[in-house]
Protein backbone atom coordinates (compact mmCIF):
# COMPACT_ATOMS: atom_id res chain seq x y z
CA UNK A 1 0.00 0.00 0.00
CA UNK A 2 1.12 3.43 -0.79
CA UNK A 3 2.24 5.32 2.29
CA UNK A 4 0.26 8.41 3.12
CA UNK A 5 1.72 11.84 3.07
CA UNK A 6 1.71 11.93 6.84
CA UNK A 7 3.70 8.74 7.01
CA UNK A 8 6.09 9.99 4.43
CA UNK A 9 6.50 13.23 6.34
CA UNK A 10 7.27 11.43 9.54
CA UNK A 11 9.96 9.41 7.83
CA UNK A 12 11.19 12.49 6.07
CA UNK A 13 11.83 14.24 9.34
CA UNK A 14 13.67 11.20 10.56
CA UNK A 15 15.89 11.34 7.52
CA UNK A 16 14.75 7.96 6.36
CA UNK A 17 12.93 8.69 3.16
CA UNK A 18 14.40 7.69 -0.17
CA UNK A 19 15.04 10.20 -2.90
CA UNK A 20 11.95 8.93 -4.68
CA UNK A 21 9.74 9.46 -1.69
CA UNK A 22 11.16 12.89 -1.17
CA UNK A 23 10.29 13.72 -4.73
CA UNK A 24 6.74 12.58 -4.08
CA UNK A 25 6.56 14.86 -1.12
CA UNK A 26 7.90 17.80 -3.06
CA UNK A 27 5.46 17.17 -5.87
CA UNK A 28 2.64 16.97 -3.37
CA UNK A 29 3.53 20.21 -1.66
CA UNK A 30 4.01 22.01 -4.91
CA UNK A 31 0.28 22.61 -5.25
CA UNK A 32 -0.54 24.74 -2.29
CA UNK A 33 -4.31 24.73 -2.88
CA UNK A 34 -4.82 21.01 -2.31
CA UNK A 35 -2.85 20.80 0.90
CA UNK A 36 -4.88 20.31 4.06
CA UNK A 37 -4.35 22.95 6.71
CA UNK A 38 -2.52 20.77 9.17
CA UNK A 39 0.11 20.01 6.55
CA UNK A 40 0.57 23.59 5.37
CA UNK A 41 3.50 24.45 7.70
CA UNK A 42 5.51 21.67 6.07
CA UNK A 43 4.99 23.04 2.59
CA UNK A 44 7.37 25.89 3.10
CA UNK A 45 10.49 23.75 3.27
CA UNK A 46 9.59 21.82 0.13
CA UNK A 47 8.76 24.99 -1.69
CA UNK A 48 12.05 26.46 -0.63
CA UNK A 49 13.83 23.40 -1.95
CA UNK A 50 11.98 23.58 -5.24
CA UNK A 51 12.78 27.24 -5.69
CA UNK A 52 16.38 26.69 -4.65
CA UNK A 53 16.68 24.06 -7.34
CA UNK A 54 15.73 26.59 -9.94
CA UNK A 55 18.83 28.57 -9.16
CA UNK A 56 20.87 28.94 -12.31
CA UNK A 57 24.08 30.66 -13.10
CA UNK A 58 23.83 33.84 -15.06
CA UNK A 59 24.25 33.12 -18.76
CA UNK A 60 27.45 35.10 -19.13
CA UNK A 61 29.15 33.26 -16.29
CA UNK A 62 30.69 30.70 -18.57
CA UNK A 63 32.12 33.26 -20.91
CA UNK A 64 33.51 35.23 -18.01
CA UNK A 65 34.98 32.05 -16.62
CA UNK A 66 36.45 31.15 -19.98
CA UNK A 67 38.22 34.44 -20.08
CA UNK A 68 39.77 33.70 -16.73
CA UNK A 69 40.40 30.04 -17.27
CA UNK A 70 42.39 30.41 -20.43
CA UNK A 71 44.80 32.91 -19.05
CA UNK A 72 47.89 31.37 -20.55
CA UNK A 73 47.00 31.18 -24.23
CA UNK A 74 44.48 34.01 -24.31
CA UNK A 75 46.47 36.32 -22.17
CA UNK A 76 49.65 35.38 -23.94
CA UNK A 77 48.00 36.12 -27.24
CA UNK A 78 46.49 39.23 -25.82
CA UNK A 79 49.85 40.21 -24.47
CA UNK A 80 51.51 39.61 -27.80
CA UNK A 81 48.79 41.48 -29.55
CA UNK A 82 49.03 44.23 -27.04
CA UNK A 83 52.76 44.19 -27.39
CA UNK A 84 52.48 44.58 -31.10
CA UNK A 85 49.99 47.35 -30.76
CA UNK A 86 52.15 48.89 -28.12
CA UNK A 87 55.10 48.15 -30.31
CA UNK A 88 53.33 49.80 -33.18
CA UNK A 89 52.57 52.79 -31.03
CA UNK A 90 56.12 52.93 -29.83
CA UNK A 91 57.43 52.50 -33.33
CA UNK A 92 55.13 55.22 -34.55
CA UNK A 93 56.27 57.48 -31.76
CA UNK A 94 59.92 56.75 -32.38
CA UNK A 95 59.45 57.18 -36.10
CA UNK A 96 57.82 60.54 -35.51
CA UNK A 97 60.67 61.59 -33.28
CA UNK A 98 63.22 60.40 -35.82
CA UNK A 99 61.45 62.23 -38.61
CA UNK A 100 61.40 65.31 -36.45
CA UNK A 101 65.08 65.02 -35.65
CA UNK A 102 65.97 64.25 -39.25
CA UNK A 103 63.96 67.22 -40.41
CA UNK A 104 65.64 69.39 -37.84
CA UNK A 105 69.07 68.12 -38.83
CA UNK A 106 68.29 68.58 -42.49
CA UNK A 107 67.19 72.15 -42.06
CA UNK A 108 69.90 73.10 -39.64
CA UNK A 109 72.45 71.64 -42.06
CA UNK A 110 70.96 73.56 -44.92
CA UNK A 111 70.35 76.81 -43.18
CA UNK A 112 73.94 77.23 -41.98
CA UNK A 113 74.99 77.04 -45.63
CA UNK A 114 72.40 79.58 -46.53
CA UNK A 115 73.33 81.68 -43.56
CA UNK A 116 76.97 81.42 -44.51
CA UNK A 117 76.32 82.46 -48.06
CA UNK A 118 74.22 85.35 -46.86
CA UNK A 119 76.99 86.24 -44.46
CA UNK A 120 79.55 86.05 -47.22
CA UNK A 121 77.44 88.20 -49.41
CA UNK A 122 76.80 90.76 -46.74
CA UNK A 123 80.31 90.82 -45.27
CA UNK A 124 82.53 90.12 -48.25
CA UNK A 125 80.71 92.01 -50.96
CA UNK A 126 77.72 93.52 -49.29
CA UNK A 127 74.64 93.18 -51.47
CA UNK A 128 76.91 93.12 -54.48
CA UNK A 129 76.69 89.39 -54.86
CA UNK A 130 72.93 89.22 -54.86
CA UNK A 131 72.67 92.22 -57.14
CA UNK A 132 75.05 90.56 -59.53
CA UNK A 133 73.13 87.33 -59.31
CA UNK A 134 69.74 88.86 -59.84
CA UNK A 135 70.64 91.30 -62.51
CA UNK A 136 72.84 88.95 -64.51
CA UNK A 137 71.67 88.91 -68.08
CA UNK A 138 70.87 85.26 -68.24
CA UNK A 139 68.93 85.45 -64.97
CA UNK A 140 66.30 87.78 -66.34
CA UNK A 141 64.09 84.93 -67.32
CA UNK A 142 64.09 83.50 -63.80
CA UNK A 143 63.74 86.67 -61.77
CA UNK A 144 60.65 88.75 -61.36
CA UNK A 145 60.56 92.51 -61.81
CA UNK A 146 60.19 93.01 -58.09
CA UNK A 147 63.21 90.79 -57.49
CA UNK A 148 65.25 92.96 -59.78
CA UNK A 149 63.96 96.18 -58.25
CA UNK A 150 64.79 94.78 -54.87
CA UNK A 151 68.26 93.90 -56.06
CA UNK A 152 68.73 97.37 -57.46
CA UNK A 153 67.53 98.95 -54.25
CA UNK A 154 70.07 96.83 -52.44
CA UNK A 155 72.74 98.76 -54.25
CA UNK A 156 71.74 101.73 -52.14
CA UNK A 157 73.44 99.95 -49.26
CA UNK A 158 76.73 100.07 -51.13
CA UNK A 159 78.95 103.02 -50.38
CA UNK A 160 80.61 102.64 -53.72
CA UNK A 161 80.02 100.33 -56.60
CA UNK A 162 82.61 98.66 -58.69
CA UNK A 163 82.72 98.68 -62.40
CA UNK A 164 80.82 95.45 -62.67
CA UNK A 165 77.81 96.63 -60.71
CA UNK A 166 77.50 99.92 -62.49
CA UNK A 167 77.74 98.05 -65.77
CA UNK A 168 74.94 95.76 -64.62
CA UNK A 169 72.84 98.71 -63.61
CA UNK A 170 73.50 100.39 -66.94
CA UNK A 171 72.51 97.25 -68.76
CA UNK A 172 69.37 97.04 -66.72
CA UNK A 173 68.61 100.68 -67.40
CA UNK A 174 69.00 100.21 -71.11
CA UNK A 175 67.61 96.79 -71.70
CA UNK A 176 65.27 95.69 -68.93
CA UNK A 177 61.79 94.93 -70.18
CA UNK A 178 60.12 96.46 -67.17
CA UNK A 179 59.80 100.21 -66.94
CA UNK A 180 59.84 100.25 -63.18
CA UNK A 181 63.04 98.26 -63.11
CA UNK A 182 64.59 100.71 -65.52
CA UNK A 183 63.44 103.63 -63.38
CA UNK A 184 64.91 102.00 -60.31
CA UNK A 185 68.16 101.36 -62.17
CA UNK A 186 68.23 104.97 -63.28
CA UNK A 187 67.79 106.24 -59.72
CA UNK A 188 70.41 103.83 -58.50
CA UNK A 189 72.87 104.99 -61.12
CA UNK A 190 72.41 108.60 -60.07
CA UNK A 191 73.87 107.67 -56.74
CA UNK A 192 76.96 106.37 -58.46
CA UNK A 193 77.41 109.43 -60.64
CA UNK A 194 81.05 109.70 -59.72
CA UNK A 195 81.81 106.21 -61.01
CA UNK A 196 83.45 106.19 -64.35
CA UNK A 197 81.16 105.60 -67.29
CA UNK A 198 77.97 106.25 -65.35
CA UNK A 199 77.47 109.77 -66.65
CA UNK A 200 78.20 108.72 -70.18
CA UNK A 201 75.84 105.80 -69.81
CA UNK A 202 73.08 108.09 -68.61
CA UNK A 203 73.57 110.43 -71.56
CA UNK A 204 73.61 107.52 -73.91
CA UNK A 205 70.54 106.05 -72.32
CA UNK A 206 68.68 109.29 -72.91
CA UNK A 207 69.08 108.66 -76.60
CA UNK A 208 67.90 105.09 -76.36
CA UNK A 209 64.97 105.30 -73.97
CA UNK A 210 61.54 105.50 -75.54
CA UNK A 211 59.42 105.39 -72.39
CA UNK A 212 58.38 108.90 -71.33
CA UNK A 213 58.62 108.03 -67.66
CA UNK A 214 62.19 106.89 -67.95
CA UNK A 215 62.98 109.84 -70.21
CA UNK A 216 61.63 112.27 -67.64
CA UNK A 217 63.52 110.57 -64.83
CA UNK A 218 66.71 110.59 -66.89
CA UNK A 219 66.37 114.30 -67.65
CA UNK A 220 65.79 115.01 -63.98
CA UNK A 221 68.75 112.88 -63.06
CA UNK A 222 71.06 114.51 -65.60
CA UNK A 223 70.04 117.97 -64.44
CA UNK A 224 70.53 116.92 -60.84
CA UNK A 225 74.06 115.73 -61.49
CA UNK A 226 74.66 118.79 -63.68
CA UNK A 227 75.78 116.80 -66.66
CA UNK A 228 76.45 119.53 -69.18
CA UNK A 229 77.24 117.14 -71.94
CA UNK A 230 73.63 116.00 -71.93
CA UNK A 231 72.36 119.41 -72.99
CA UNK A 232 72.80 118.67 -76.68
CA UNK A 233 70.93 115.42 -76.38
CA UNK A 234 68.14 117.08 -74.49
CA UNK A 235 67.76 119.74 -77.15
CA UNK A 236 67.58 117.05 -79.73
CA UNK A 237 64.92 115.33 -77.66
CA UNK A 238 63.03 118.57 -77.33
CA UNK A 239 63.00 118.93 -81.08
CA UNK A 240 61.92 115.34 -81.65
CA UNK A 241 58.29 115.38 -82.75
CA UNK A 242 57.76 111.75 -81.86
CA UNK A 243 58.18 112.11 -78.14
CA UNK A 244 55.49 113.32 -75.82
CA UNK A 245 55.01 117.04 -75.34
CA UNK A 246 55.64 116.81 -71.64
CA UNK A 247 58.95 115.08 -72.29
CA UNK A 248 59.91 117.67 -74.88
CA UNK A 249 59.08 120.47 -72.46
CA UNK A 250 61.02 118.74 -69.73
CA UNK A 251 63.94 118.18 -72.09
CA UNK A 252 63.94 121.81 -73.11
CA UNK A 253 63.80 122.87 -69.49
CA UNK A 254 66.61 120.48 -68.65
CA UNK A 255 68.68 121.68 -71.56
CA UNK A 256 68.16 125.24 -70.45
CA UNK A 257 69.12 124.44 -66.91
CA UNK A 258 72.23 122.58 -68.01
CA UNK A 259 73.34 125.33 -70.38
CA UNK A 260 72.83 127.80 -67.55
CA UNK A 261 75.01 125.65 -65.35
CA UNK A 262 77.58 125.47 -68.14
CA UNK A 263 77.49 129.20 -68.55
CA UNK A 264 77.76 129.91 -64.85
CA UNK A 265 80.74 127.58 -64.43
CA UNK A 266 82.61 128.75 -67.51
CA UNK B 1 43.84 17.90 -19.20
CA UNK B 2 42.89 20.50 -21.69
CA UNK B 3 40.20 23.09 -21.35
CA UNK B 4 37.66 21.10 -23.28
CA UNK B 5 37.93 18.08 -21.02
CA UNK B 6 37.91 20.29 -17.97
CA UNK B 7 34.77 22.02 -19.06
CA UNK B 8 33.11 18.75 -19.84
CA UNK B 9 33.65 17.74 -16.27
CA UNK B 10 32.73 21.07 -14.77
CA UNK B 11 29.81 22.13 -16.90
CA UNK B 12 27.28 19.59 -15.51
CA UNK B 13 28.06 20.48 -11.93
CA UNK B 14 28.61 24.19 -12.04
CA UNK B 15 24.97 25.01 -11.52
CA UNK B 16 24.99 22.75 -8.49
CA UNK B 17 28.01 24.45 -7.10
CA UNK B 18 26.39 27.75 -7.76
CA UNK B 19 23.27 26.79 -5.84
CA UNK B 20 25.39 25.56 -3.00
CA UNK B 21 27.30 28.80 -2.91
CA UNK B 22 24.07 30.74 -3.10
CA UNK B 23 22.72 28.77 -0.17
CA UNK B 24 25.73 29.70 1.90
CA UNK B 25 26.33 33.23 0.74
CA UNK B 26 22.72 34.31 0.14
CA UNK B 27 23.77 36.46 -2.73
CA UNK B 28 23.99 35.82 -6.44
CA UNK B 29 27.04 37.94 -7.13
CA UNK B 30 28.99 36.57 -4.20
CA UNK B 31 28.03 33.04 -5.17
CA UNK B 32 29.18 33.46 -8.74
CA UNK B 33 32.33 35.06 -7.52
CA UNK B 34 33.02 32.19 -5.18
CA UNK B 35 32.22 29.65 -7.85
CA UNK B 36 34.59 31.33 -10.21
CA UNK B 37 37.29 31.09 -7.60
CA UNK B 38 36.58 27.41 -7.08
CA UNK B 39 36.67 26.62 -10.76
CA UNK B 40 39.85 28.53 -11.22
CA UNK B 41 41.48 26.65 -8.39
CA UNK B 42 40.33 23.41 -9.93
CA UNK B 43 41.73 24.50 -13.25
CA UNK B 44 45.08 25.42 -11.84
CA UNK B 45 45.20 22.04 -10.11
CA UNK B 46 44.00 20.20 -13.17
CA UNK B 47 47.08 17.98 -13.26
CA UNK B 48 46.11 16.36 -9.96
CA UNK B 49 42.41 16.29 -10.76
CA UNK B 50 42.52 12.77 -12.12
CA UNK B 51 43.86 11.44 -8.85
CA UNK B 52 40.62 12.31 -7.10
CA UNK B 53 37.83 9.82 -7.07
CA UNK B 54 35.16 12.32 -7.89
CA UNK B 55 35.77 15.77 -9.21
CA UNK B 56 32.27 16.70 -8.19
CA UNK B 57 32.84 15.77 -4.57
CA UNK B 58 36.05 17.71 -4.59
CA UNK B 59 34.38 20.70 -6.15
CA UNK B 60 31.53 20.63 -3.67
CA UNK B 61 33.97 20.43 -0.82
CA UNK B 62 36.01 23.28 -2.17
CA UNK B 63 32.93 25.39 -2.70
CA UNK B 64 31.70 24.71 0.79
CA UNK B 65 35.04 25.57 2.34
CA UNK B 66 35.46 28.67 0.28
CA UNK B 67 31.98 29.88 1.11
CA UNK B 68 32.48 29.27 4.82
CA UNK B 69 35.80 31.08 4.66
CA UNK B 70 34.16 33.98 2.96
CA UNK B 71 31.31 34.06 5.41
CA UNK B 72 33.81 34.12 8.22
CA UNK B 73 35.85 36.94 6.81
CA UNK B 74 32.69 38.67 5.76
CA UNK B 75 31.27 38.40 9.23
CA UNK B 76 34.50 39.64 10.68
CA UNK B 77 34.62 42.51 8.26
CA UNK B 78 31.08 43.72 8.72
CA UNK B 79 28.97 41.66 11.02
CA UNK B 80 26.73 44.70 11.34
CA UNK B 81 25.22 43.96 7.95
CA UNK B 82 24.16 40.48 8.83
CA UNK B 83 20.55 41.50 9.28
CA UNK B 84 20.54 42.88 5.78
CA UNK B 85 21.80 39.77 4.12
CA UNK B 86 18.43 38.06 4.05
CA UNK B 87 16.68 40.98 2.48
CA UNK B 88 19.51 41.45 0.02
CA UNK B 89 19.21 37.84 -1.01
CA UNK B 90 15.46 38.16 -1.25
CA UNK B 91 15.76 41.16 -3.53
CA UNK B 92 17.80 39.05 -5.93
CA UNK B 93 14.66 37.16 -6.86
CA UNK B 94 12.21 38.29 -9.47
CA UNK B 95 9.29 40.39 -8.19
CA UNK B 96 6.88 37.60 -9.03
CA UNK B 97 8.82 35.11 -6.98
CA UNK B 98 9.14 37.59 -4.20
CA UNK B 99 5.41 38.09 -4.05
CA UNK B 100 4.67 34.42 -4.21
CA UNK B 101 7.19 33.32 -1.68
CA UNK B 102 7.70 36.49 0.24
CA UNK B 103 6.46 35.21 3.56
CA UNK B 104 7.26 31.58 3.86
CA UNK B 105 10.37 31.57 1.68
CA UNK B 106 11.90 34.45 3.57
CA UNK B 107 11.27 32.79 6.85
CA UNK B 108 12.56 29.49 5.60
CA UNK B 109 15.69 31.14 4.33
CA UNK B 110 16.31 32.79 7.63
CA UNK B 111 15.83 29.51 9.41
CA UNK B 112 18.22 27.75 7.10
CA UNK B 113 20.70 30.53 7.69
CA UNK B 114 20.58 29.76 11.36
CA UNK B 115 21.32 26.08 10.91
CA UNK B 116 24.79 24.76 11.74
CA UNK B 117 26.93 24.54 8.64
CA UNK B 118 27.02 20.75 8.54
CA UNK B 119 23.24 20.49 8.70
CA UNK B 120 22.93 23.21 6.13
CA UNK B 121 25.23 21.39 3.78
CA UNK B 122 23.65 17.99 4.24
CA UNK B 123 20.16 19.35 3.84
CA UNK B 124 21.13 21.22 0.73
CA UNK B 125 22.88 18.28 -0.85
CA UNK B 126 20.08 15.92 -0.07
CA UNK B 127 16.98 17.98 -0.67
CA UNK B 128 18.07 20.45 -3.28
CA UNK B 129 20.63 18.46 -5.19
CA UNK B 130 19.17 15.01 -4.50
CA UNK B 131 22.44 13.41 -3.53
CA UNK B 132 22.35 9.87 -2.27
CA UNK B 133 23.72 9.26 1.21
CA UNK B 134 26.77 7.67 -0.34
CA UNK B 135 27.47 10.75 -2.37
CA UNK B 136 27.04 12.96 0.65
CA UNK B 137 29.39 10.71 2.52
CA UNK B 138 31.94 11.19 -0.21
CA UNK B 139 31.63 14.94 -0.06
CA UNK B 140 31.44 15.49 3.65
CA UNK B 141 33.43 12.57 4.95
CA UNK B 142 30.71 11.95 7.50
CA UNK B 143 29.36 8.46 8.15
CA UNK B 144 25.99 7.66 6.67
CA UNK B 145 24.54 7.52 10.12
CA UNK B 146 25.83 10.94 11.01
CA UNK B 147 24.46 12.25 7.74
CA UNK B 148 21.07 10.83 8.52
CA UNK B 149 21.12 12.38 11.94
CA UNK B 150 22.21 15.74 10.63
CA UNK B 151 19.57 15.65 7.94
CA UNK B 152 16.84 14.68 10.31
CA UNK B 153 17.86 17.38 12.79
CA UNK B 154 17.99 19.98 10.10
CA UNK B 155 14.54 19.12 8.81
CA UNK B 156 13.00 18.98 12.22
CA UNK B 157 14.64 22.20 13.24
CA UNK B 158 13.31 23.93 10.20
CA UNK B 159 9.85 22.60 10.83
CA UNK B 160 9.91 23.54 14.48
CA UNK B 161 11.37 26.90 13.76
CA UNK B 162 8.79 27.55 11.15
CA UNK B 163 5.94 26.46 13.36
CA UNK B 164 7.28 28.59 16.16
CA UNK B 165 7.48 31.61 13.93
CA UNK B 166 3.94 31.04 12.74
CA UNK B 167 2.61 30.46 16.23
CA UNK B 168 4.39 33.54 17.37
CA UNK B 169 2.68 35.49 14.67
CA UNK B 170 -0.64 33.81 15.29
CA UNK B 171 -0.41 34.79 18.95
CA UNK B 172 -0.05 38.34 17.95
Amino acid sequence: MKPTIDQLLARYYEGETTLDEENQLRAYFQHTESIPDHLLPHASLFQYVTSARAGQLSPDFTTRLDQKLVPQPVRAMGRVRQLTTWGMRLAAGVALLLIGFAGGQFYSRQSPDAAESVELATTGHPAGESIRKTLAFDAVAQTSASDRIHAINQSAELDRADREITQLLINTLNFDANVNVRLAACQALVRFEQEEGVREALIQSLRIQKDPNVQLTLIDALVAIKEKRAAADMQRLARNQQVLDIVRLKAEEGAGALSQVARSTS
Amino acid sequence: MDLQAFKQQILPIQNRLFRLATMFLRNREDAEDALQDVLMRLWSNRQQLNTYQSVEALAVQMTKNLCLDRLKSHARQKNVDKADLGSVAASQLSPYRQLELADSADRMRQLIDQLPNVQKLVLHLRDVEEYSFEEIEQVTGLSINAIRVALSRARQRLRDGYLKLNDYEADY
